[in-house]
């Protein structure tokens, strides 16, 4: 499963989460590598409890319709969060003006989440929350660790099972997702203005098809 | 870079690695092919092959000795999904037998592949069919 997640994060999470990763790497006060550890610590949480639940009751189309659900809303909102955020790292909305507007709102509280330089704490529970982003390689590891949950030979051990799956998954992934953000955060600082105009143009339309997918029957 | 920043999740690069063309629709009923001197044939149920159900996969071989059981592995083509295999085991008269789920792929691209690897043959089998979301 460690396997998995590490060929799936360069050939599978690179393009599903790059404007994820670049929304929270291309911040001009973000030097130090601790945001996205954090960031990535909250994922794989996400993905363990997920894994667990899998394992606990050994079926992935059971327990997926429900999440499913919880996926599409988190999806769309990260999109919104996107658009909005490429908007400002683009430069073509004030930040000041997009956070105030925007804090009565999920969406805009997301924003702000993601934009405030100091506190790289917020980076966990963001990590949660994405973690729920849709996407066909966790489903594959959830569906792994239902298939643990049949054959385990408690609840408990399949709940044991599906946990530690998913977690070894995620970690895979984590070589990936540090090195395309380390990356864009040395390119940031060494080439600004046109990266990120560039990334922001992507994160804008990542947005946008982020919200499409989740809205779309 | 901005590909790194990628708009393609799950859109693949079908020209790298497109499997062999097929003309048979899963959808429609069992897909056979031959690999050496066995006869393969795939069918899915239920039908219409849909994302994030539980499915049966059924694998007949004829034309070689039986084994004890099989695996059927899911991905799609030139798109890596991680390991999906399947495990199908031997229900007799050369019947393999097993439950598995296919993913959704939020690029919303639906073709999909399922492999047969039978143990002491040259090549595996690789069927095509497209996928309900």
């Amino acid at each position: 499963m460690l396997a998995s997640g590490f060929f799936g994060g360069f050939g599978h999470c690179m393009g599903m989460c790059g404007p994820v990763v670049a929304a929270y790497a291309l911040h001009p006060a973000r030097t130090s590598l601790l945001p996205q550890l954090l960031y990535n610590l909250g994922r794989i949480t996400t993905y363990s409890i997920i894994g667990g639940i899998m394992g606990l009751t050994g079926s992935f189309a059971g327990v997926i319709a429900p999440v499913e659900n919880f996926q599409n809303i988190v999806m769309a909102g990260i999109g919104i969060v996107m658009v909005v955020m490429g908007c400002a790292v683009g430069g073509w909305l004030p930040l000041k003006l997009e956070i105030g507007a925007g804090c009565g709102t999920v969406a805009g509280r997301m924003v702000a989440f993601v934009t405030a330089s100091g506190s790289a704490g917020a980076f966990f529970p963001m990590g949660l929350i994405l973690g729920f982003i849709p996407c066909g390689l966790s489903y594959t590891a959830f569906i792994a660790a239902a298939g643990a949950g049949v054959h385990a030979a408690s609840r408990a051990e399949g709940f044991l099972q599906g946990m530690s799956l998913l977690f070894l998954f995620g970690a895979g992934t984590l070589p990936a997702l540090l090195l395309l953000g380390s990356l864009l955060r040395v390119l940031g600082q060494q080439t600004r203005l046109k990266l990120y105009r560039a990334s922001a143009i992507a994160m804008i339309a990542a947005g946008a098809l982020f919200f499409y997918r989740a809205v779309s029957p | 870079m901005l590909l790194s920043l990628g708009l393609h999740p799950c859109a693949g690069h079908a020209a790298d690695s497109t499997p062999p063309a097929q003309t048979c629709d899963i959808n429609r009923g069992p897909c056979s092919q031959k690999a050496g001197t066995a006869h393969i044939t795939l069918d899915i149920a239920p039908k219409p092959v849909t994302a994030m159900k539980e499915l049966t996969f059924t694998v007949t071989v004829a034309g070689i000795k039986e084994y004890e059981e099989l695996r059927l592995k899911l991905n799609m083509p030139g798109m890596y999904m991680g390991t999906n295999e399947v495990r199908l085991v031997r229900s007799g008269n050369g019947r393999y037998t097993g439950k598995g789920v296919i993913p959704r792929c939020h690029s919303n691209k639906r073709l999909w592949s399922a492999t047969v690897e039978l143990p002491g043959q040259p090549s595996e089998t690789v069927f095509l069919f497209n996928v309900l979301y």
